[in-house]
């Protein structure tokens, strides 16, 4: 029986394994499940439709998801796929309203993965497709680099290889092939780790808890569960495109 | 090429050696813009002044004030047609050159904009046909098409009046598809309220005609001054009516837009307008409205000024630029427009350029010089067209 609990759980061990007494049994089945399958895909349905909540309570605006993402996917300097927006008076000064309450919350923002996508729609060359599982992805060998995928985005979260990239040390061996010059770039929801039933790296690396990911065709996922007992809003759901990542705003304003 | 003919003595002593200085300095133009698209191609985009706030530019600027000049010509000459009119039957040949050229120009003129222009192939091969970009692609070929015979047609040695009749009936419907097409290019996209609009198409449309228009004047009055040829008299005053009611059409249109969006007072219309009324395209916008479009207006609209060559041609470069500042003042302000205006922005693209919300755009030297190469190409086409076509004929038709 390992003293680490929590790094034999990051490994993959089943919590059986690790339970010798009836308390620490009890105290890992009361975690919940994503924390006791941590890092892992927790239910998948014949036909899964991979989608993301954000829970902006959770959100501590510390960026790890957006910086894990670049080593992960290979992300040259200079672009971001995932980034946290600051909603209070710039990036890192919260805003005083009339009572003098402070307020600052957070705003993780990447590809919103729409059912309607409008990036899709104008692309001439179909390199931007939605795949059967429901990711909107870009095949780099038909982007022709034309930039209306850009214009059509409503979140701004598409980026494009102006010139050759540049890497810091240590952050160019990504587990996907970097993308040629003069193509259009963005979130794929780490479609590479989920062959191996593993989340996207932004959800694992969340220290917060801030994210779930899920199959939302599987009943009994958590991402299912969470949507149908605390809802979850869409961004800028006025505009039609019908995002698969859902955000869950703060439920109480945090005291600063 | 013959060109030197020596019928009229006013206009220059030694026309050949200056058409030789207006040759040269075009093709030093051309090299500027092979050199810098060539530095372009081998560096990435990453030498324009883009980013991933504002993705599309000077280029595409370009490509839409090329498609609006070409209506002028094809239009002016298949509408007189299905009138009856004969008024502008003395420009018909230099009209359709100069639209051909200008149509030629905008397919050019997207090239550079492509991040990987060796692939363009492959909106041709497999295009997927909801985009607009691939209906524009069609549209321009038909167009472009629709020039060349009709080049063709009015460079027989018997006139075939009926074909360019029919040709017509082709002409008007395409030209009003290319214009609008090409609005419709942005006027789809939810994500620019700015463009999302159903006034995008015939505001294409109206500035397409006055620019064009004015252009086929502008290039009317510099061949009659350096060739022999001489179009009637009339013909500056007769053009000049015509674009009064172009650019009024042109004003009322952008007016009923911004004073619909105004008036909403909603923050997602406001935005934009607030950067072209005082924020940083106040500028161009104010010029656009008084040099670009009052002042050519007062001079085509009053008789007695339309009737001074000299002052319509004036007034017709300056509908011209108006036209420009107008597509500058269309793309900025969608581009600049983010829908979530949150603190730190868009990622720019490049190592050390950081974040933007609304990053300026300034076009660099390359994207300048690029431009530069295709108008000086345009322009020795236009030469090439009206010398060839245009003023020889001229020679044996010549009035007293």
């Amino acid at each position: 029986m390992p003293d680490d609990v929590l790094g034999a759980l990051l490994a993959g061990a089943e919590p059986d394994e690790l339970a010798t007494d009836t308390h620490r049994r009890s105290a890992i089945e009361a975690l919940p499940p994503a924390s006791r399958d941590w890092g892992r895909i927790d239910a998948r349905s014949e036909e899964p439709r991979w989608g993301m909540l954000v829970d902006a309570e959770r959100c501590i605006g510390c960026w790890s998801c957006a910086v894990i993402c670049r080593s992960e996917n290979d992300v040259p300097v200079g672009m971001w796929w995932n980034r946290i927006l600051t909603d209070g008076d710039g990036l890192d000064t919260p805003s005083v309203d009339e009572h003098g309450q402070l307020s600052m919350e957070w705003l993780p923002l990447a590809c919103q993965h729409c059912d309607d996508a409008p990036c899709e729609k104008v692309c001439p060359t179909a390199a931007t497709f939605t795949d059967e599982e429901g990711i909107v992805g870009v095949d780099p060998d038909r982007c022709i680099g034309c930039r209306y995928c850009m214009a059509a985005c409503p979140y701004g979260v598409r980026v494009f290889n102006w010139g050759p990239g540049e890497h810091a040390p240590g952050v160019d061996e990504g587990m996907v092939a970097p993308r040629p010059v003069g193509t259009v770039e963005k979130c794929t929801l780490c479609v590479h780790r989920l062959a191996e039933d593993q989340v996207p790296s932004c959800v694992v690396s969340c220290p917060a808890q801030a994210r779930i990911f899920g199959d939302l065709n599987a009943e009994d996922s958590r991402i299912t569960q969470l949507l149908r007992d605390r809802g979850g809003e869409q961004l800028l759901g006025s505009k039609g495109t019908e995002p698969k990542v859902r955000y869950l705003p703060p439920r109480r304003r945090r005291s600063l | 090429m013959s060109l030197a003919t020596p019928t009229s003595t006013s206009t220059s002593a030694r026309p050949g050696a200056r058409l030789l200085a207006w040759y040269a300095l075009l093709g030093a133009g051309v090299l500027v813009g092979i050199a810098s698209f060539a530095y372009q191609w081998q560096t990435g985009l990453t030498v324009t002044g883009l980013t991933n706030a504002a993705t599309w530019g000077l280029y595409i600027v370009v490509f839409m004030f090329l498609v609006g000049i070409s209506a002028g010509g094809l239009i002016v000459v298949a509408g007189s047609e299905l009138v009856d009119s004969h008024r502008f039957e003395p420009l018909s040949r230099l009209a359709v050159i100069v639209s051909g050229t200008a149509v030629l120009g905008a397919a050019i003129s997207i090239i550079p904009d492509l991040g990987r222009p060796q692939r363009a192939w492959a909106m041709m091969v497999s295009p997927q046909l909801m985009s607009p970009l691939v209906w524009d692609m069609a549209v321009i070929s038909v167009y472009l098409t629709i020039a060349a015979i009709d080049l063709w047609i009015l460079t027989r040695p018997t006139p075939m009046p009926r074909t360019l009749r029919r040709m017509a009936i082709v002409t008007l419907p395409v030209a009003v598809l290319v214009h609008s097409v090409t609005a419709w290019i942005f006027g789809f996209l939810v994500a620019r309220p700015f463009w999302n609009t159903a006034i995008l198409a015939p505001l294409f449309i109206s500035s397409a005609l006055v620019s064009g228009t004015a252009l086929v004047l502008v290039v009317t009055y510099v061949t009659a001054r350096t060739t022999a040829w001489r179009p009637p008299s009339t013909i500056y005053a007769d053009l000049a009516r015509l674009l009064v009611w172009f650019v009024a059409v042109d004003l009322f249109l952008l007016a009923t837009e911004l004073i619909t969006a105004y008036t909403s007072q909603t923050a997602y219309h406001l935005a934009p307008l607030e950067m072209l009324f005082t924020g940083r395209l106040a500028p161009l916008f104010w010029s656009q409205l008084v040099l670009g479009v009052a002042v050519p207006l007062v001079v085509y609209a009053t008789p007695a000024l339309r009737r001074r060559t000299p002052l319509v041609v004036a007034a017709a470069v300056l509908s011209i630029l108006g036209v420009f500042a107008k597509r500058v003042n269309i793309l900025m302000p969608g581009m600049y427009d983010l829908q979530i205006a949150l603190d730190p922005g868009i990622p720019l693209g490049r190592a050390g350029q950081g974040f933007g919300i609304d990053t300026l755009y300034v076009p660099t030297v390359v994207e300048y010089g690029v431009m530069l190469g295709l108008f000086a190409f345009l322009a020795m086409l236009i030469t090439l067209g009206v010398r060839r076509w245009v003023a020889p004929a001229a020679a044996t038709t010549e009035r007293p």
